[in-house]
């Protein structure tokens, strides 16, 4: 017979797996989905309790857990895609500039193994290049 | 809805929407009519008044207070929030929306153009909100409020022309020397809640002191305090030197505050709280003879000043002397006669001053800002409407037989004379204080008609200042005046001498009835005290006359011969400025100075000290990189730390 | 078998700890790290953390020995969970942790079935794996980058981080050890869980109560005549008797107290507290044990979870509602009546027989509850709710909008 205990302790791991995921990972979108997991494992929780205390609150109370993830992920996706557009990555170490002022900006130190991107072969363009004519007063301004 | 209680709170909140109106019309392209939801509200607020003072009327003893809202309670103490309407309240409600909405009709004449127009106007509304709270309320609490209230707004108003360093310093002079009063206001506040078993309704604190009568020197105390509230306020001996300052403030505040409403808020005070004071005769002889005290010395220093509003403002402060004399008189005589003759006095006495005031501005409207009456003279003709209303003002205030003034400090001299009449121990002083309001009656009589002759009388004479413009003001502010002088001519005969419907109405006020029931002292008859009548008559015709041999011709101004040590002493305000000065800044300089030093000293202990934090501070500044997830890392951890505290703590 | 010498609580303290300590090493070898990882050594260090734990709660909560489909039910979704949470932290391409994540949803959802939650587990579904990981894989597919990266292969701290986390399931589990040791399982009794199976209330028990209910309903209106006279009074007062009588007898076979054997009514019914014989009543007989605890702490339950134990609380009340609901009655019906606190007295006692029935196992078909405790106790926090969803919608739009500037 599974008891309340068992749960508890099955959503007490959850919780510490998405804890993990959420210190250690960088990319923004694996730690907001950790924070989920935590999340869902507060769910077990209040459900488990619900279940047996044979009332209903733990559950009433999920189901309001699921409203503020639902805002959550919206406001939090909204929140990535403009930060993609500022930095072409989702990082979160490239966030760091509200840091004391004259602390050295935390950069890694062991060099990744990227692969050498080949530029995709194009063809040579036919023509001539325009060259654009300027005037004196167009090239004084520029 | 249309009960008394309700109608006060129509009362209340219909300045308090004119202020709010004209704050935010200055964001608007409707600055210009700012003047107008003032007028409008206190208007309508001045005819509910009237409405509510029929109510009253009608339901005679009173009505109960207000259900009260309870802000918290702590032990015995049980802040709560009542109003109370009852004839003293809806007597005051009535006289300031009244008077309020025709000073707010010559202001909006006499302010335009000014570049602060929606900012004098939204104060105006919130000093009359302020004013009609303070007179509705029922509990000490909210009369601390609305008394600060009112004192902010007389600061704000004194200060409008904050750009002139003398405006500003009289504003600040207004405000701390009222300070001054209202520390004692608040100790005597909490020392008549620790007698009357902390209850903070009025009705029921007076109820509590009366059954449970404390001793004789703590009461005496306690009364005394409050009326340290009340000289503050209501600018008496010793703190009345900044009311002649504030007059610094654009005229009508002068009108209405300094004059006709806020300076009253004091007699009012001792007025509302008459069932104390008739039980502590000690302080009530203090009281009056504070009174007689600033009466004479501030109808002294009037006599030679030579700015005219500043004249009007010690008579101001002379004319408030009389009330306390008045109200001190209340339990040696019966309180409900006592009080009024002060609160008649006080409500002619809005009427007049207010007209005075107005007049005033008028002239100083029309003569470009110049206010020094040697500058000016004859304006007999060039201002014939202010001229007129003027007079009835200053006859009015003199005492000439059959005007408002006249009545009202009748009744006051009549209180004065029947404390002497009495088995009290103060009969001498009674009588001494009646002599010297009587000397107080010659000198008011004779001072205003110097103002008076000084103005408007002699050969023709404009101060350059004044240009061409020299002609009678527009006719929004010449209404107000003439409005005002019908109520100075009449309000007296109409309410008192013969019907004795304001005594028969005040009388009635719950608070009087119970003061009344604790007295020893009985009635006193309402009959008409020919001796005295006759006395007062030849004091004003006398002083009138004076004035009249003296300054007919205007021009120059002259002392009567072998008097003019006097009018030296009189125009240097008595050194009192020069006193308090020496006697009290000079020492708080020296400490001043001292404290510096000592400051200096802690300063650099303080510094000396700063430096660990400082050191600390760089030390473990790295930890904070910017880094969110470092962040939640220490949050953890530490969250760690604290539950493995928590677990071994509490499962052991 | 000196491992056994030392005391229940640094037993589990150990094995939590060692679980926690491979945890984290596991959790170390596995994280993604530029200079490669050890896949082989951290799963393995993994399965050991699991082995551990699984050890200690058998040892700690006992065998899962009765329900077995139940309880394999619980160790599949529950195993689920925990694996793909586990590779949902250590995958480098964040397209399949969303997809781990779903299938950690979908486990989730199986465990709320479990507990008797079919609507949230739905509305889970939903809403996590159809909106929300949806919603996910679309900005991952606009932000796909070629090749290794930063965010991808590099984790920060990957030993602290696996340090807080696995100390925070630590502490959680050892604190749930200490507290749950009055709920262990009697080690004197011969088959240690098959007690658990015991229902709180059995349908039999549920059906009376509910007769009951509808029948005490009936005996009020018993008091609804005129009572004006005193011989009205006594006739109103004797007709509810009659009928009060029976269902008195039937209250107590269920939750206990004095019972009057049929045929043999007592001279007085206000004196039957003294003239019956007492019962236990089934509720009581079933799961109250009598043996004393050695430690004489007063009977101990059979099941020792919260719900017997709040039935047990429950039937007491009842019975102690039901041993004064005839006074009551009687008192209000004498000088002075007042039919409404007689009739207050008949209802209280209605009320707690429907408390009763309405505190047993939880039924799995509680969506209609669910819905009436949302809209009737919760309704204003779910107006709340949806205002916070949709101020969460404009905002997300308001940000969303907002053109930066790559650099």
């Amino acid at each position: 017979m599974i008891t309340l205990w068992h749960f508890l302790a099955v959503a007490a791991a959850l919780f510490g797996i998405g804890l993990v995921g959420f210190l250690t990972r960088r990319n923004l979108i694996t730690m907001f989905l950790c924070a989920e997991m935590m999340l869902q494992a507060v769910a077990i929780n209040f459900v488990a309790f619900a279940r047996f205390h044979a009332n209903l609150q733990g559950q009433v109370f999920v189901l309001f857990i699921l409203a503020v993830a639902a805002c959550e992920a919206g406001v939090a996706l909204a929140l990535f895609i403009s930060l993609y557009r500022r930095r072409r990555s989702l990082d979160s170490t490239d966030w760091q500039e509200l840091r004391e002022l004259g602390v050295p900006a935390t950069v890694d130190d062991e060099p990744l193994q990227r692969p050498v991107i080949e530029p995709e072969p194009t063809l040579t363009p036919a023509g001539a290049r325009p060259v654009p004519q300027l005037t004196a007063e167009e090239a004084a301004r520029v | 809805m249309f009960e008394p209680i309700g109608l006060a709170l129509i009362v209340l909140l219909l300045p308090l929407s004119a202020c709010l109106l004209a704050a935010f019309s200055s964001l608007t392209p409707l600055k210009k009519l700012a003047h107008v939801p003032l007028i409008v509200a206190c208007g309508s607020a001045a005819v509910v008044a009237l409405l509510l003072l029929l109510k009253v009327l009608d339901s005679g003893a009173g009505v109960p207070p207000s259900k009260p809202i309870t802000w918290f309670a702590a032990g015995h103490l049980q802040a709560r929030f009542t109003i109370t309407v009852d004839a003293l309240s809806a007597i005051m409600l009535a006289m300031i929306t009244f008077v309020g909405t025709w000073i707010a009709v010559f202001a909006g004449g006499y302010m335009r153009g000014d570049k602060g127009f929606p900012r004098f106007f939204a104060v105006m509304g919130l000093f009359v909100f302020s004013m009609c709270g303070l007179v509705l309320a029922n509990n000490f609490f909210v009369l601390v409020a609305f008394w600060e209230g009112v004192g902010l707004c007389s600061y704000l108003l004194v200060g409008y022309y904050f750009e002139k360093p003398s405006a500003a310093a009289a504003a600040r002079k207004a405000f701390l020397y009222t300070r001054l009063g209202d520390t004692g206001f608040l100790l005597g506040i909490f020392l008549l809640w620790k007698l009357g078993g902390w209850h903070t309704d009025l009705n029921l604190l007076f109820d509590h002191i009366q059954r449970f009568q404390p001793d004789a020197w703590q009461l005496t105390l306690a009364c005394l305090l409050l009326f340290c509230g009340a000289v503050g306020k209501s600018a008496q001996f010793p703190l009345y030197v900044w009311l002649p300052d504030a007059m610094e403030g654009p005229t009508p505040v002068s009108a209405l505050i300094h004059a006709a409403t806020m300076v009253t808020a004091g007699v009012y005070l001792l007025a509302r709280c008459a069932p104390l004071f008739a039980m502590a005769p000690d302080a009530q002889i203090v009281v009056s003879w504070i009174g007689g005290i600033t009466a004479l010395l501030a109808a002294f220093i009037a006599l030679a000043q030579t700015d005219l509003k500043r004249i009007l403002a010690y008579s101001t402060v002379s004319q408030l002397g009389f009330m306390f004399m008045a109200l001190g008189t209340s339990g040696t005589i019966s309180p409900a006669f006592a009080v009024t003759a002060a609160m008649f006095h006080l409500f002619t006495h809005a009427f007049f001053k207010a007209l005075l005031f107005l007049a005033a501005g008028s002239v100083m409207h029309s003569m470009g800002g110049v206010i020094d009456v040697r500058q000016f003279g004859g304006l007999r003709k060039v201002m014939p409407t202010t001229h007129l209303t003027f007079l009835c003002g200053a006859l009015a205030l003199a005492g000439f037989p059959l005007l408002s003034g006249f009545w009202s400090k009748d009744l006051i001299l009549e209180s004065l004379l029947a404390a002497v009449d009495t088995e009290s121990h103060y009969t001498a002083g009674y009588f001494t204080l009646f002599l010297v309001a009587c000397v107080t009656a010659f000198l008011t009589a004779f001072y205003t008609f110097r103002a008076y002759f000084l103005t408007f009388w002699g050969p023709e004479k404009i101060p350059h200042e004044a240009g061409h413009h020299a002609h009678e003001s527009t006719r929004s502010m010449t209404i107000p005046l003439l409005i005002l002088a019908a109520g100075a001519l009449s309000v007296g005969i109409v309410l008192e001498p013969f019907t004795h419907w304001f005594s028969d109405f005040l009388g009635s006020a719950p608070s009087l009835m119970q003061a009344r029931g604790r007295t020893p002292a009985k009635d006193v008859a309402h009959h008409f005290n020919w001796i005295i009548a006759s006395v007062s008559v030849v004091l004003a015709l006398g002083g009138i006359g004076v004035a009249f041999a003296l300054y007919r011709n205007g021009g120059a101004e002259r002392a009567p011969a072998g008097m003019a040590k006097v009018f030296e002493l009189s125009r240097k305000k008595l050194y009192v400025d020069e006193i308090y000065g020496a006697a009290l800044v000079k020492p708080v300089e020296v400490l001043a100075f001292l404290a510096r030093v000592f400051d200096g000293f802690l300063d650099a202990l303080a510094r000396l000290i700063s430096t660990i934090p400082r050191f600390i501070g760089g030390w473990v500044r790295p930890i904070q990189n910017g880094l969110v997830q470092f962040y939640a890392l220490s949050m953890a951890l530490g969250v760690a730390v604290f539950l493995t505290f928590v677990v071994f703590r509490i499962t052991r | 078998m000196n491992l056994f010498a030392l005391s229940q609580t640094q037993q589990a303290g150990g094995h939590i700890a060692l679980a926690a300590l491979l945890g984290v090493v596991g959790f170390f070898l596995l994280l993604p790290n530029p200079r490669g990882r050890f896949v082989p050594g951290g799963i393995a260090a993994l399965i050991a953390s699991a082995a551990v734990l699984v050890s200690w709660l058998v040892i700690t909560f006992g065998k899962p020995v009765p329900d077995l489909v139940g309880t394999i039910l619980f160790v599949f979704f529950s195993a689920g969970a925990l694996v793909f949470g586990t590779v949902l932290v250590v995958q480098k391409n964040p397209a399949r942790g969303a997809i781990a994540f779903a299938f950690v949803v979908l486990s989730t959802c199986g465990l709320f079935l479990l507990l008797a939650a079919p609507f949230l587990m739905a509305a889970t579904i939903i809403i996590y794996a159809g909106a929300i990981i949806v919603t996910f894989l679309f900005v991952l597919m606009l932000s796909h980058a070629e090749g290794p990266s930063d965010e991808n292969d590099r984790s920060r701290e990957p030993l602290y981080g696996g340090f807080a986390g696995f100390a925070f399931v630590g502490l959680i589990l050892f604190t749930l050890h200490q507290t749950s040791l009055g709920a262990k399982p009697d080690e004197n009794t011969l088959v240690p869980q098959s007690h658990l199976l015991l229902p709180v209330i059995t349908p039999e028990e549920r059906k009376s109560l509910g007769e009951i209910a509808t029948r005490l309903e009936e005996a009020e209106k018993l008091l609804d005549p005129d009572i004006s006279t005193n011989t009205a009074r006594n006739d109103c007062l004797e007709a509810f008797e009659k009928v009060y009588l029976p269902i008195k007898n039937h209250l107590t076979l269920v939750v206990g107290g004095a019972h009057v054997p049929d045929g043999v009514p007592p001279p007085n019914l206000s004196e039957l507290e003294t003239f019956g014989t007492f019962r236990n009543g089934s509720i009581r007989d079933r799961l109250v044990k009598l043996s004393v605890k050695p430690s004489g702490d007063g009977p101990a339950l059979f099941r020792e979870d919260e719900q017997a134990r709040a039935i047990v609380k429950r039937s007491t009340i009842v019975r102690e509602t039901q041993a004064t609901t005839y006074k009551a009655v009687q008192r209000a019906m004498g000088e002075n009546p007042d039919r409404d606190a007689a009739k207050a007295a008949v209802r209280q006692l209605r009320d707690e027989v429907l408390l009763l029935r309405g505190a047993s196992d939880l039924p799995a078909s509680n969506v209609r509850n669910l819905g009436l405790v949302l809209y009737s106790e919760h309704l204003l926090a779910i107006e709340l709710a949806g205002t916070l969803l949709l101020v969460a919608v404009i905002g997300a739009i308001a940000i969303a909008h907002r053109k930066g500037v790559a650099k």
